[in-house]
């Protein structure tokens, strides 16, 4: 492997972490198509480094958030059960789906992402008034309004489904694909924006490390590129964590969301054209 | 009991934080190492094996987060998180063991 390629995989996580962290939506979606389509990787390549960076990134996150109990250790094992089923029939089915599905897919997933983006610009926390958490809820200090929140989780075989269409997705194609549950668990399940974001942070590692083993044994991993790209990974998020408390991401967010789109334009182009 | 259970979990959580940092740091010292070894010597059997070294230790630190919570909860008598863990364990075993 030429030390050129290793600077440019490393270079491309520094990107996708530092837009991921900044977005808050980790960088898988972003690393992917800069493998595949930017510097040539077969698609599964840039997708098994994806999982690589996503366990990272899964990690070194919650490793930050935990102790100030806004990671709900419960209701995210219960989610597991389901994303990490979903990460495990993807892990195992991904080789026999074609370069045009896995295109398509793509495609269709990045679309997505870029209308959840737009859609939530103004996403504030859902602040119950005081509840009995019952055997999954919780209990934190929200900072922001500078008291404790409790929550319900409501609705939990929809949560339940979105956990194993996410892990599913994430096992597919490489990202985490928290993006996709949290909203669920925010509008519907009854989780603030701040503890479902947690504990989807928590949850993306153990349902991409029941994917990754798949593409190990297969072979789809490559040592020196998957060390470049989580080391350039959690630089790149480090980056951008430090630099989210002083920039104001709304605008960072409509112009990602126009580069999903494009993405996307261009995996419906690879589906459909090649 | 309610309070007991929060506290327990609690510690859980940061207990379960520094697991996570040490496997995420740990492997990530591997990889560097491992990139380091392999741009000055090129990619020996070696640098290789540190690389391979480092990326499974970053797929095993959330199933090393599965099998810490399994003990908690089993130290708790929450029977209920028992098997959800356990189901969770068991997937990811399988992960490991299924031939592609």
């Amino acid at each position: 492997m030429s030390l050129l390629s290793i600077a440019a995989v490393a270079a491309a996580g520094a990107t996708a972490g530092w837009l991921g962290s900044l977005l808050g939506i980790g960088g898988g979606v972003f690393l992917v198509p800069l493998l595949n389509a930017g510097l040539g990787f077969d698609f599964r390549v840039a997708a098994a480094t994806g999982l690589m960076t996503v366990i990272a990134t899964s990690s070194a996150v919650s490793a930050n958030t935990a102790g100030r109990n806004l990671i709900n250790l419960r209701l995210g094992m219960v989610l597991e059960v389901a994303s990490a089923l979903g990460g495990l029939i993807a892990g195992y089915t991904v080789e026999r789906l074609t370069k045009h599905t896995l295109s398509l897919l793509f495609a269709v997933v990045t679309a997505a992402i870029a209308a959840l983006m737009v859609s939530r610009l103004d996403k504030r926390n859902v602040l119950a008034a005081d509840v009995d958490p019952g055997a999954l809820g919780g209990r934190f200090y929200d900072a922001d309004s500078g008291r404790d929140v409790t929550y319900r989780v409501k609705r939990l075989p929809l949560g339940m489904l979105a956990s194993l269409l996410a892990g599913a997705v994430s096992g597919t194609l490489g990202i985490g694909g928290g993006i996709l549950k949290v909203p669920i668990l925010n509008a519907w399940c009854g989780v603030p924006m701040r503890a479902a974001a947690a504990t989807s942070a928590l949850m993306i590692g153990v349902t991409a490390a029941a994917s990754a083993p798949q593409y190990y044994a297969r072979g789809d991993i490559n040592p020196p590129i998957a060390a470049a790209a989580v080391l350039g990974v959690m630089l790149g998020s480090h980056l951008g964590l430090w630099f989210s408390g002083r920039t104001r991401v709304k605008w960072l967010k409509v112009l990602m969301a126009i580069v999903l789109a494009a993405v996307s334009a261009l995996y419906f182009r690879r589906a459909f054209l090649e | 009991m309610n309070d007991e259970r929060n506290d327990r979990l609690d510690r859980l959580e940061t207990t379960l934080g520094h697991l996570l940092r040490t496997g995420v740091m740990s492997a990530a010292a591997c990889l560097a190492l491992g990139l380091i070894v392999s741009m000055a010597a090129g990619s020996t059997p070696l640098a290789t094996t540190i690389l391979k070294v480092g990326l499974v230790i970053l797929m095993v630190t959330p199933l090393m987060r599965v099998v810490v919570s399994l003990v908690a909860y089993a130290r708790m008598r929450d029977w209920f998180f028992v098997g959800t863990t356990l189901l969770v364990f068991a997937m990811l075993v399988v992960a490991w063991m299924l031939k592609p």
